[in-house]
């Protein structure tokens, strides 16, 4: 993704604008002493293991030296992409490594870690240790629950989410904080904000549908606009979905299916499948009609991921996208573009996915640890972090994108994040969640192919997940 | 002492056995190979998940059985035996065209046999992010040539049709490899002796004749070796895969190594892969065995 470069007046703005997020938190001087106080030896250097633009690398790098600033310890970050994090997270903590003090997690991983990550709930209980810099209840506590919040032994549970977050509450239920929420992931819509203010494209579509052309915010209206704006000729096409064989399939769906009345969580409390039901089919049959009946996307979305969904957008061809991320159309495209959040149905449950910071249970600086992620994820870090277009897990630090310059260059993305976020559905938490995925990932691209019915596609599929769940003992 | 002293002394008169000097690698290669294999197998009887405590029972033949008993599992032994075999085919019979062609001695000939090399030196994941970008239907150069010289009307959505997938599955490695197996038989057909060819040539053989009934036997042993070498190289063909068609459309492509992989590496239910790993490797040890028991009854190169 092309990074514009600084306009002096932006310059002006952003210098601006820090002086007064700085203004707003408090000062360097004082925030060492937000953060608790500890026994012990002080450790010259704590390890971390991150991923790589998954959950934004360079925030992390941004904030290593007012980490050393701050907490007085030298931060070093090793990173790496997705499917290598994850072997690497894995083979660390089976092996009993100390080599990383602090670890990201991301949160299909934590049904089969509940034994193997740090739980924090006594930590974070110990006024002493965690000081006032933890601000619990700044989090965002639907992203709060869904990923740092597990069963140690039944880790396929979910906390009931009250809205508040209550350390005590989770400790009684016998569920306890496995880390704190550093990047939060949700699925947003992307639109040309210029085709949508054309006049020319206004008065077309008002002739055509008897109505003003406006973003859409329901399924039905999402499927006229993206009808009105498919020109092949053009090469203009309606929308990109993520129809491919992929995880992103699987997200695609399941935010329709939440949408359609459905659980967004595929799978439900008795481990039966959740998305073989009416609302399913219609949902599918939906997806599968705006590619086959409809024709509204590019060519080749049966196989596109979210970064052919990101390209296809950014180069042009389409008048909306949904994706995970901020978009930045290609320099000779000529247009704007604006984010809003994904249209709903009887109701609404984009897919979200979010990353948190674990302390590893084998580390002998265990406690530094956590204060380093305490660190980490405060509104101090993440404001600074948004430099780099973090995603943020604190609702002060949206209210502070707002109307930060840094972020303006991004429209409504920030508050179109939050408010899905806020209504957002997770993943099911099964320990063998690759399996299950894959298996309705598979059923999405067959009958986004025309290769089976959505009816058919989705039967096969829940005969399969019943039977991966079986093997996997959840009875 | 007696009996002793002069059992000493014997041993020590005799150069040193085989056995010792192999020790070194013998040594190696257990470490590296047989004790692996002998902990897969053991794994494989278990219930192992690196992350789940409880686990590490033993459970006889579970996991083999659900090995057998899993339809996905003959599935993807079936696209990965179709896969080895388009794929090997199509390797030696372009293979051996361009040996022919570049046996010409020609001045381009060695320039061509260094180009030759350049698919083979490539990283197959690289290879195939760069087949996945020419492919793309909206912006490849692939559908882009296409239609502009009016082949077709329409950009071809390459990786979403199972049928243009597998082509563009096995036209990759058809690509990186055939130069491969070229150059083996290149080295056959340039040890191949003038002498039968000019008596055939004088008893009145025209070109093919004297290629099939004197190039073509005196290169078996080559096109024997680049068979075996090919056939085992696509068994474990994964990175590919992985990242050209991911298994897909569907499931169309989905070979063994990705179930493995999943199992293994995502789910990392270690159990489960060594039973699976171990099946294909009893598969593999098996089609192995038969080509060379083929193949040894033309050719004495692949006995003993």
């Amino acid at each position: 993704m092309s990074k514009p470069t600084l306009s002096r007046r932006d310059a002006l703005k952003l210098g601006a604008g820090t002086v007064a997020a700085l203004a707003a938190v408090p000062a360097p001087s004082a925030l060492a002493s937000s953060l608790g106080r500890l026994g012990g030896a002080k450790p010259s250097q704590l390890r971390i293991l991150y991923t790589t633009v998954e959950a934004d690398v360079d925030a992390i790098k941004l904030v290593i030296p007012d980490f050393k600033k701050e907490l007085g310890i030298d931060l070093k970050l090793d990173s790496m992409p997705y499917n290598a994090l994850q072997q690497k997270v894995f083979a660390e903590l089976a092996s009993s490594s100390s080599y990383y003090d602090i670890i990201i997690v991301d949160t299909p991983w934590m049904p089969a870690l509940t034994h193997k990550i740090q739980p924090l709930t006594d930590y974070v209980l110990n006024k002493q240790l965690s000081g006032s810099l933890l601000d619990l209840q700044d989090f965002i506590s639907k992203v709060f629950y869904d990923t740092a919040v597990y069963h140690p032994d039944r880790s396929y549970l979910h906390f009931p989410s009250t809205g508040t977050i209550d350390p005590a509450a989770i400790k009684h239920a016998g569920f306890d904080i496995f880390g704190l929420p550093i990047q939060a992931n949700a699925l947003t819509m992307s639109y040309r904000k210029d085709l949508f203010n054309d006049s020319a494209n206004k008065a077309a579509f008002k002739s055509k549908f008897g109505r003003p052309l406006t973003v859409p915010t329901t399924w039905s209206e999402f499927k006229q606009v993206a009808t009105f704006f498919t020109r092949p000729g053009q090469r203009l096409f309606g929308t990109t979905l993520m129809a491919g064989t992929g995880d992103w399939a699987t997200d695609d769906f399941k935010s329709l299916l939440a949408s359609w009345g459905g659980d967004g969580h595929l799978v439900n409390d008795k481990f039966q499948p959740a998305f073989n039901s009416a609302a399913g089919v219609a949902a599918l049959t939906y997806y599968a009609d705006l590619i086959n009946t409809s024709k509204v996307t590019p060519p080749g979305v049966t196989s596109f991921s979210w970064d052919e969904a990101a390209s296809t957008f950014d180069a042009g061809l389409t008048a909306m996208s949904m994706n995970y991320h901020t978009e930045a159309l290609n320099s000779n495209v000529k247009g704007t573009l604006d984010y809003a959040m994904v249209p709903h149905g009887v109701s609404a449950g984009p897919h979200f996915g979010t990353w948190m910071l674990s302390v590893n249970p084998y580390s002998k600086n265990r406690e530094w640890a956590y204060q380093g992620i305490v660190w980490l994820t405060s509104r101090t870090a993440q404001s600074k972090m948004l430099q780099t277009q973090l995603h943020p897990t604190r609702h002060s630090v949206y209210k502070e994108a707002l109307s930060s310059p840094v972020t303006s260059k991004f429209g409504s993305f920030y508050k179109v994040l939050e408010a899905s976020l806020s209504v957002g559905v997770g993943r099911p938490r099964l320990r063998n969640y690759a399996d299950v995925d894959q298996a309705v990932w598979v059923a999405v691209n067959n009958a986004a192919r025309g290769s089976a019915t959505p009816k058919a596609a989705l039967a096969s599929a829940a005969s399969k997940v019943t039977s991966l769940l079986h093997q996997a003992g959840y009875k | 002492m007696a009996v002793l002293r002069d059992t000493l002394g014997r041993w020590r008169a005799r150069p040193a056995p085989g056995l010792v000097l192999l020790s070194p690698v013998l040594a190696i290669l257990a470490l590296m190979t047989i004790g692996p294999a002998f902990f897969i197998f053991a794994r494989s009887v278990f219930n192992t998940d690196l992350m789940n405590p409880g686990s590490g029972r033993f459970v006889g033949l579970t996991n083999y059985a659900n090995v057998v008993t899993n339809p996905d599992v003959w599935h993807d032994l079936g696209n990965t035996l179709l896969f080895v075999c388009a794929a090997v085919a199509l390797e030696l019979c372009f293979g051996l065209l361009l040996a022919i062609l570049l046996s010409q001695k020609l001045l381009e000939s060695n320039l061509v046999a260094g180009l030759l090399i350049l698919p083979m030196a490539m990283t197959p994941a690289v290879s195939a992010l760069i087949w996945r970008e020419l492919l793309d239907p909206n912006f490849g150069w692939v559908s882009y040539y296409l239609q502009a010289w009016h082949v077709t009307a329409d950009p071809i959505a390459w990786l979403s049709n199972t049928n243009t997938s597998w082509i563009a599955l096995v036209g990759l490695n058809v690509w990186q490899w055939t130069p491969f197996v070229a150059l083996i038989l290149l080295a056959g057909l340039q040890g191949i002796p003038l002498e039968p060819k000019e008596a055939a040539a004088v008893d009145g053989a025209n070109a093919w004749q004297a290629f099939l009934h004197i190039t073509l036997p005196m290169l078996r042993p080559f096109i024997a070796i680049a068979l075996l070498l090919r056939v085992i190289d696509a068994f474990k063909t994964f990175d590919a895969i992985q990242i050209l068609t991911g298994g897909g459309p569907g499931t169309s492509t989905e070979v063994i190594n990705l179930m493995i992989y999943r199992v293994a590496l995502q789910d990392f239910n270690v159990g489960a892969a060594s039973a699976l790993g171990v099946c294909f490797l009893l598969v593999l040890a098996f089609v192995v065995q038969q080509l060379i028991r083929i193949l040894s009854r033309s050719t004495d190169v692949l006995e003993d």
